[in-house]
């Protein structure tokens, strides 16, 4: 499950793909540019990694585009509330506003599993709802223009680096440690891996299937917000524009890690080649000049090939879903 | 009148011979009823007459004349139509639309495709009113009852007036009363020269219906006689061979401690008011049919679903089933009658699924051991014979009696006091049947009590110490099985309403 053959496949494509950039595509081989891939890859990486889990388990999650720029407002317009009105010095006001646009994220993804659970609406509706709701939300909150109350070192979130490495990599390797130990070696990432494979099944096991599919939203969601607010310090200002289409980026992420959007097959893992892979690809393609316009075209392949090659894999085992 | 006649029909497929040189003359106008086992070749023959399987040898004879189907449309055009128990209808359009399926009547004019509503209701009409049958048409399928679904998918089939109509075991899922209606309009149709042979496991139905009685026994046809004839001796002598006497497999006698004591416990509307206690070491067989609240007993026990009313009494406390997490801490666990869709979660690895159930014996502190996990599977491998050659790869690689031995190991693992098995030997090889009931004895050996499932009569006379009968959601009585022979069991289960 966790050791899936074509893994490997898609890693030993993705050296290659660096081989070759390093070959053709000047400046692509410095530690600066490398260090770039890696920063910008890491807010949607992060998200990437819950998105695993939310899948594996069976579900989707709309909103997570939208979750980042309305976290990335609600910090700013948090932060700007308690330094003017309470008179906060911003030392205070930016942690507590951070806190709490992070446990709005939590409260969200908790509500979509809720509802998900008590009223069996799919994911995707509620999700879609909260996409479009929070896209609304954070230009309300913002009055559609950029919010800027952050001081200075707010700066260091998202711009910043430690020990000569990004901060937001730094966040992004914690948050796959996590996960992927999360989803390796607990009882809740096996009961995760159970649910998306046969909720009947693994609820008749004992396992309390929608408070393991609410975990994962949660945790999601969460995670969205932490992204929202590293986008805010990198941008230095809450923007309601930002992060537009970044659930689509996401889920493809997912699937070019050889996640099945039909649930119980995937890993944390692949998620992470999958975003390495995604943002060598487009960083390639920018360094030798090619359109924006081809460069959308070229991730739509590849999310295809990656899904037919996936497929191609799963043939080969036994189609698990037809076997006697 | 139609006259169908099967001459020395074979059929063989890789390792077995599903069908040996069947032959059966059925004359139109009437009811046949085709019995046997599971197993004994009754599906063989049907797809052999739908044309969707040939026969190896032998000859089909339809009023004389040789018919050779070279696939399913050759048998529809011969006059020879099919209705299954798993509908095959739409449950979000009406009669008319699902009696029309994939050839609705088409309006001559400039529109081509246009289709003619007018036409399609009038034929429906008509066909309702020939067949004495009255249904809304306008209403989707999905506000019917399935024996009124049934219906639809009987004058579906009688839509293209073929003059045969072959019936897989329509009434299975079906109560007595619901199943009078379609025996009504299989007897109109028989009245107006259709040809029907009908397949059933409820021997009681036979009698009340059918014409004439014909038994397959391991691929061999055991006679045919007509159903005045068939008595339940008769039946079972047809199905099992002369020789009924089952060397009983049950040689221990179980404890005079209760384990598990039920105490009027209700479901609506699947069951009623059922009472009874399970000793340790005992291993009790509900004979009851398919529909008669025989699964939902054991699903409510097992905590998948709530009760209405009623308790349990387990180790001297009472309780409420409330979910399949508290019994099986409590110590009470069921392997579905399904499965793929309730057993197992076949995408994931035979590992996986053998400790899913105790991983909180198997995951200290909620972190998973793989060491453990392993452990546990070849514990299970080795006490249940499991054929297993990577525990990694997906449960679905193995074979049938191997994932229903996994579904069992991964119950065992939880070191239960009370196993209920819902068809434990459905869809199995015989060696895997034979080392199922092996391993059903030996744990009532150590004690376990077992509840047991199952349309195999015979089975249950060779496993249980006493047998439940259980009609329309009610228990009906109890017997020793020691001193149950087949035939009263089954003249016992034939006894309906």
């Amino acid at each position: 499950m966790s050791h899936r053959p074509h893994h490997f496949v898609l890693e030993i494509v993705l050296v290659a793909l660096c081989i070759a950039l390093a070959w053709i595509a000047p400046g692509f081989f410095s530690a600066e540019n490398l260090l770039n891939v890696l920063r910008n890859s890491s807010m949607q990486g992060i998200i990437a990694l819950g998105m695993t889990m939310v899948i594996i388990a069976g579900e989707i999650d709309l909103s997570v585009g939208s979750a980042v720029a309305f976290a990335g407002c609600w910090t700013a317009y948090l932060t700007g509330m308690l330094t003017t009105t309470l008179g906060w010095p911003s030392t205070i006001s930016a942690p507590v506003a951070i806190v709490m646009a992070v446990a709005t994220g939590l409260l969200l993804g908790s509500l979509t599993g809720f509802i998900r659970m008590k009223y069996q609406v799919p994911s995707f509706i509620t999700t879609l709802a909260l996409m479009t709701g929070l896209s609304g939300a954070a230009e309300l909150i913002t009055n559609g223009f950029p919010l800027t109350p952050f001081p200075e070192w707010y700066n260091i979130l998202g711009g910043g680096y430690l020990a000569g490495i990004p901060v937001p990599a730094l966040v992004f390797l914690c948050v796959f440690l996590c996960t992927s130990f999360l989803m390796n070696h607990t009882v809740f990432g096996r009961s995760v891996y159970a649910v998306g494979g046969n909720a009947e099944a693994a609820r008749l096991s004992g396992i309390p299937v929608g408070r393991i599919k609410t975990a994962a939203l949660a945790i999601t969601a969460t995670l969205a917000a932490v992204a929202g607010v590293l986008q805010s310090s990198e941008i230095m200002s809450g923007t309601a524009t930002t992060a537009k289409g970044w659930e689509l980026d996401v889920i493809a992420a997912v699937i070019i890690g050889g996640t099945s959007l039909s649930g119980g097959v995937g890993s944390v893992r692949g998620t992470m080649v999958g975003v390495m892979f995604l943002g060598v690809i487009i960083n390639g393609m920018t360094l030798l000049n090619v359109s924006e316009y081809w460069q959308h075209v070229v991730r739509g392949v590849l999310i295809l090939a990656a899904v037919l090659l996936n497929r191609v894999y799963a043939g080969r085992e036994k189609n698990p879903g037809v076997a006697a | 009148m139609t006259l169908l006649e099967l001459q020395n029909i074979s059929r063989v497929f890789p390792g077995t011979v599903a069908l040996k040189e069947f032959s059966a003359r059925w004359e139109g106008g009437k009811i046949h009823a085709l019995i046997g086992r599971n197993g004994a070749g009754k599906s063989t023959l049907v797809n052999i007459l739908t044309g969707a399987l040939p026969p190896t040898s032998g000859t089909i004879l339809l009023n004389d004349a040789p018919l050779r189907f070279r696939s399913p449309a050759d048998a529809r055009r011969a006059g020879i139509a099919a209705v299954y128990q798993e509908l095959s209808l739409l449950p979000d359009l009406d009669v008319v639309e699902n009696v029309h399926l994939g050839r609705l009547p088409v309006r001559k004019g400039a529109l081509p495709g246009r289709v003619d509503w007018k036409a399609a209701e009038r034929h429906t009409r008509d066909l309702l009113d020939r067949l004495h049958v009255s249904l809304p048409l306008h209403t989707p399928l999905r506000h019917l009852s399935v024996a009124r679904q049934q219906l639809v998918e009987i004058v579906k089939a009688m839509g293209s007036a073929p003059g045969i109509l072959l019936c897989d075991e329509p009434t299975s899922a079906l109560s007595y009363q619901e199943a009078r209606c379609v025996f009504a309009l299989l007897r109109t149709l028989a009245d107006e020269g259709v040809l029907v042979v009908y397949i059933t496991h409820r021997l009681q139905e036979i009698r009340s219906f059918a014409d004439t009685v014909t038994a397959l026994r391991d691929g061999i046809s055991a006679g045919t006689t007509p159903s005045a004839e068939a008595t339940p001796e008769r039946m079972v002598t047809m199905m099992f061979g002369e020789d009924v006497r089952f060397t009983r497999m049950v040689d221990h006698s179980p404890s005079s401690s209760v384990v598990l004591e039920v105490r009027r416990m209700t479901r609506k509307p699947a069951f009623t008011d059922v009472s009874f206690s399970l000793h340790a070491g005992e291993v009790i067989g509900i004979a009851g049919l398919m529909g008669s609240g025989r699964t939902e007993l054991l699903r409510t026990l097992a905590g998948a679903d709530t009760p209405d009313a009623g308790d349990l009494v387990l180790h001297g406390q009472p309780c409420v089933p409330q979910s399949p997490a508290q019994m099986k801490r409590l110590g009470v666990v069921m392997t579905p009658e399904n499965r793929k869709d309730d057993g197992l979660i076949t995408l994931l690895s035979t590992r996986i699924n053998i400790s899913l159930a105790s991983l909180d014996r198997l995951a200290p502190h909620a972190i998973t051991s793989r060491r453990r996990e392993r452990e546990c599977v070849t514990r299970m491998q080795k006490e249940l014979d499991i054929a297993l050659s990577d525990p990694e790869r997906p449960v679905s690689s193995l074979s049938g009696g191997n994932q229903q031995k996994v579904v069992l190991g991964k119950w065992l693992a939880t070191d239960p006091h009370v196993m209920l098995l819902d068809e434990p030997t459905r869809g199995i090889d015989l060696k895997a049947k034979a080392q199922m009931f092996q391993t059903i004895l030996r744990l009532s050996r150590q004690g376990i009590g077992m509840i047991i499932v199952s349309s195999e009569l015979e089975e249950l006379l060779l496993l249980c110490h006493r047998l439940l009968f259980m009609q329309h959601g009610r228990i009906t009585g109890s017997a020793d099985a020691s001193s149950t022979t087949l035939e009263t069991l089954l003249a016992r289960c034939m006894e309906s309403s």
